[in-house]
C-alpha cells in the first residue's frame, strides 16, 4: 500500500500533527504522486499506521472497505479485468490470498483441501468452521450421489460429516437421500431434476454468508447499500406519487409538489342543485355524479377532458349515492329513502328498479363479482338482491342509518355501514361476526381503501380518523385542518398505491396528506 | 377413599373364571409346560391345536426378540398367511429389525442394499417416510449406539415389535389379543384412579402394593 513507510515506529507516527502528516503524504512515494490528483478530489485523508484512511465528507467510510465492495461489484457485473486492475492500482486486495485459494478449491471441487484451508484462515469461532465444513462435505456427498458412487457418499457421511456432531437433523435427511432420490431437500432449479447437488457457485455464496463479512465480502453489497439509500430517499419524499422505476441515482429523489393534483383542470356545470356524490369508474374512463336535483350524470373522460355522456333521470327524490359495477358496464343510483335504480352505462337506460313496499332505500353497493346488489333500507336493515329484482337476504337489526354509506370489501366478505350515529358496523357475511368501530363524535361519512385494510372516517367535529380494519380494529391516525359545519364532507384515499388521503372542506379547499409520511 | 375389605367377602368368585383368567395369560405368553401342568392339575379341557399353535408362536416370538427377523417372518408366513400383507406397519417394523441387525454387525453395504430393496418401497406412503428416516439415520454413524437413534437398537424396541407380532397372530386366529389378566388390572386401576380423584387423594403405590401388601397389613 502506498503512503507512510511501514518501518517507522508507531509511536513516532502518532505524535505527528495533522499538518505534518499531510506534508508527508504530499512528498513521499512515487505511487502517491500518480494518484495525487484523484486524492485532491476527495477530502483530506487521515493517515495512521496500517494505512487506515477514510473517504467521504463525514469521514465514516473506510477506504479499504469502500474499494473492496467496488471491486466486488465490478466482478459481479462481469468486469473481471477492471476488478483486477482496481485491486492492483489501489493496492487493496478484495480477498486475502488464502481466501482466494479457498474459493478456487471450492469451485474446483478439491473438497478435502478446502476443508483443510478452512482451518488455516484464522477464524476464531469453532461453530463457523464446523458449519462451513459441513456445507462443503455435504456438497461432496451429493456430488458422489450424482455420480452414483453410493458407497463413497456413505463413507463421507459416516466418517466425515457425522463426526462433526452438528446438525443431526440434516444428517438424517442426508441418510434418507442415499436411498430415496425424491426425498432430497437441497435447493435445485426445476430444470436440473437429475442432479441433487447445488451448483458450486451457489455453495460459495452459502459459505460466504457463514463467514464473517470482512473475510469474504458479501455478494451484491454495493447494490444493497444503494437500494437502502434510495429507499430512505423515497420514504422521505413528502409528495411521492411516482413509480419506483423513475427514481434516478444522479440526484436525490424528491417529488415536486405538482406530482399531486393541485389545481383545477375543468369545471363541469350540468346539475341544477347540490352535487352529493361522485365516483370514477374502476377503469377511470367514466365519472358518475349524483345530485339533489334528482338526477345522476355519467361523464366520459378522455385526453381532452371530461364531457357529458348521459343524464339519468327517473328518481323522484335527490340521489344520494352512485356505485359502479365491478366491470363498469352498469351504474347503481340511490334516491334518498326512495328506490335503487340500475342503469346501463353505455346506453343510459334504466334496467331495474329495486324497492320495498312501504320502505325506502338509503344506500347501494355492488358485490365484487357483480352478481348481487346490496342496499341499505330505512328500517335499518340491509338487503341483498339478485340483479333481476329478487331479494335474497335481509339482515335485520340496527345495521344502517337513514343517510349512510355502504361499502363491500373487494373479497365480498364484509359489509361496512354506519349503524349508529357514532358507530360503524363491519359485518362478516360468512362468519356472521359483527365488529364495531366506535367513535365519540357523530360519523358523517367513511371511505374504504382499495386494499381493504383501512377505513377513513369523517366526523362531525372536523376530524378525520384513519382506522386499520385488517385484524383488530385500531385507530391509526387523526387528521385535522379541514372545515366542516353544515355539509357532509367526504374524504378518500388516492395517489399511486393509495398513499394519500384527500378531503374536501367548507373553506373551498381540497387537502391532501401523505399517509406514509405520517408513519403508518 | 378405601372400601372396607370386609365388603369383598360378599362377592362370590367362580373357580372356573379364575382358571380361565390364568389360562388366558399362560396361553398368550406361550408358557407351554405350565399350561400342560395347569390343565393336568385343574382338569380343564382345552382344544388340542391350542398347544401346537402356542409352540409356533413361542418360536416366532423368540426369533423376533433375538433380532432374527427374517426367520420370524418366514414362520409367521407359514402359520398365518397374508398376516403381514394386511399389517403393513408390523411388516415394516419386522424388516427394520433385520436392518438394525445388519447395522449392528457393521455390514453397511448389505444394510444399504437391504434398505433399498425392502424398506424404501414403504416410503411411497407419507407415514412411513419419517420411520424410514429414523432407520436410515443409523447408517450415518460409525457408532450407531451413540447416535440420536440408539433406542432403535435396544431390547425394549425388539420386545415391542415381538409383542405386536404376537398380538397380530392371535388376532388372526380370532383369539383375544389382550389377556383377561391384563384387562382386569387395567380396569381396576382406572376405576381406583377415578374414585380417588373425586376425593383428591394421590396414589403413589403400584397395583400390587395396593392390593397385596396393604390388604395383608389390614388383616393384622
Amino acid at each position: 500500500m502506498g503512503g507512510v513507510e511501514d518501518d517507522e515506529p508507531a509511536s513516532k507516527r502518532m505524535k505527528l500533527s495533522s499538518e505534518a502528516l499531510i506534508h508527508l503524504s504530499n512528498g513521499s512515494t512515487v505511487k502517491e504522486s500518480i494518484v495525487g490528483s484523484s486524492r485532491d478530489l476527495m477530502a483530506r485523508p487521515l493517515q495512521s499506521d496500517g494505512g487506515e484512511e477514510v473517504v467521504g465528507s463525514k469521514g465514516v467510510i473506510k477506504k479499504v472497505e469502500f474499494v473492496r465492495i467496488i471491486a466486488k461489484a465490478l466482478y459481479s457485473l462481469g468486469y473481471i479485468r477492471s476488478g483486477a486492475h482496481l485491486e492492483e492500482e489501489s493496492g487493496i486486495a478484495l480477498h486475502s490470498s488464502i481466501i482466494n485459494v479457498f474459493m478456487r478449491q471450492v469451485l474446483e471441487g478439491d473438497w478435502d483441501e478446502s476443508v483443510a484451508t478452512l482451518h488455516n484462515i484464522g477464524l476464531t469461532d469453532e461453530m463457523i468452521i464446523k458449519s462451513a465444513s459441513f456445507l462443503i462435505l455435504e456438497q461432496k456427498f451429493f456430488e458422489f450421489l450424482d455420480e452414483e458412487k453410493v458407497m463413497d457418499a456413505l463413507k463421507t457421511l459416516r466418517t466425515e460429516i457425522s463426526p462433526l456432531c452438528i446438525n443431526h437433523g440434516r444428517v438424517r435427511e442426508l441418510s434418507l437421500s442415499i436411498v430415496s432420490p425424491s426425498h432430497c431437500f437441497t435447493v435445485r432449479s426445476p430444470k436440473q431434476n437429475t442432479s441433487r447437488a447445488r451448483s458450486r457457485t451457489k455453495l460459495l455464496e452459502e459459505l460466504q454468508k457463514l463467514l464473517p463479512p470482512t473475510v469474504m465480502v458479501p455478494e451484491r453489497r454495493l447494490e444493497h447499500l444503494v437500494e437502502q439509500a434510495l429507499g430512505l430517499q423515497r420514504d422521505a419524499c413528502m409528495f411521492h406519487n411516482s413509480l419506483d422505476e423513475e427514481i434516478s441515482l444522479f440526484a436525490d429523489h424528491q417529488c415536486a409538489r405538482d406530482q399531486i393534483p393541485s389545481y383545477a383542470l375543468q369545471i363541469l356545470p350540468a346539475h341544477t342543485d347540490e352535487i352529493w356524490f361522485l365516483q370514477f369508474s374502476h377503469n377511470g374512463k367514466y365519472l358518475a355524479s349524483s345530485s339533489h336535483d334528482c338526477s345522476a350524470i355519467i361523464w366520459e373522460v378522455d385526453a381532452n377532458g371530461i364531457s357529458l355522456k348521459h343524464k339519468l333521470s327517473g328518481h323522484q327524490k335527490p340521489v344520494s349515492s352512485v356505485s359502479w359495477s365491478p366491470d363498469d358496464h352498469q351504474l347503481l343510483t340511490c334516491g334518498v329513502e326512495e328506490v335503487v335504480r340500475r342503469w346501463d352505462a353505455s346506453s343510459g337506460e334504466c334496467l331495474s328498479v329495486y324497492e320495498k313496499a312501504g320502505l325506502g332505500m338509503v344506500s347501494c353497493g355492488w358485490s365484487p363479482d357483480g352478481k348481487w346488489i346490496f342496499s341499505g333500507v330505512n328500517d335499518k336493515s340491509i338487503s341483498l338482491w339478485e340483479l333481476d329484482g329478487r331479494e335474497l337476504e335481509c339482515w335485520k337489526g340496527q345495521h344502517t342509518l337513514k343517510i349512510s354509506d355502504l361499502e363491500i370489501t373487494s373479497d365480498g366478505k364484509q359489509i361496512i355501514s354506519i349503524c349508529r350515529e357514532t358507530a360503524i358496523l363491519l359485518l362478516d357475511r360468512e362468519a356472521k361476526v359483527e365488529r364495531f368501530i366506535e367513535e365519540d363524535q357523530t360519523i358523517t361519512s367513511f371511505s374504504l381503501s382499495r386494499d381493504n385494510r383501512f377505513l377513513l372516517v369523517n366526523l362531525l367535529n372536523q376530524e378525520i380518523h384513519l382506522w386499520s380494519i385488517e385484524d383488530d380494529l385500531k385507530l391509526v391516525s387523526k387528521y385535522r385542518g379541514h372545515k366542516r359545519t353544515r355539509f357532509i364532507i367526504r374524504s378518500c384515499f388516492g395517489g399511486l398505491e393509495q398513499a394519500f388521503v384527500a378531503s374536501g372542506s367548507e373553506d373551498s379547499l381540497v387537502r391532501t396528506l401523505n399517509l406514509y409520511y405520517i408513519n403508518l | 377413599m378405601d372400601v372396607d375389605p370386609r365388603l369383598y367377602e360378599q362377592i362370590a368368585v367362580n373357580d372356573t373364571d379364575v382358571h380361565n383368567i390364568i389360562m388366558s395369560y399362560l396361553v398368550h405368553n406361550c408358557f407351554k409346560e405350565t399350561v400342560e401342568s395347569f390343565i393336568a392339575c385343574t382338569g380343564m379341557k382345552q382344544p388340542s391345536d391350542y398347544l401346537e399353535d402356542m409352540e409356533k408362536r413361542k418360536r416366532i416370538y423368540q426369533f423376533a426378540l433375538e433380532g432374527n427377523a427374517l426367520k420370524a417372518i418366514e414362520l409367521t408366513e407359514q402359520l398365518a398367511t397374508n398376516l403381514l400383507e394386511k399389517n403393513k406397519d408390523l411388516h415394516f417394523d419386522l424388516l427394520s429389525l433385520h436392518f438394525v441387525e445388519l447395522v449392528c454387525s457393521r455390514k453397511c453395504t448389505e444394510a444399504l442394499e437391504f434398505a433399498q430393496m425392502k424398506l424404501t418401497p414403504f416410503g411411497k406412503e407419507q407415514k412411513y417416510v419419517e420411520k424410514l428416516e429414523d432407520f436410515m439415520a443409523l447408517l450415518a454413524y460409525e457408532e450407531p449406539e451413540k447416535s440420536p437413534m440408539f433406542h432403535l437398537l435396544s431390547l425394549e424396541y425388539r420386545q415391542h415389535v415381538a409383542e405386536s407380532l404376537n398380538r397380530a397372530i392371535l388376532a388372526h386366529g380370532n383369539h383375544p389379543t389382550y389377556t383377561a389378566m391384563e384387562r382386569l388390572i387395567q380396569q381396576t386401576t382406572v376405576v381406583r384412579q377415578c374414585l380417588n380423584q373425586e376425593h383428591a387423594k394421590v396414589i403413589h403405590q403400584t397395583f400390587c402394593h395396593e392390593y397385596l401388601v396393604q390388604r395383608n397389613s389390614k388383616l393384622h
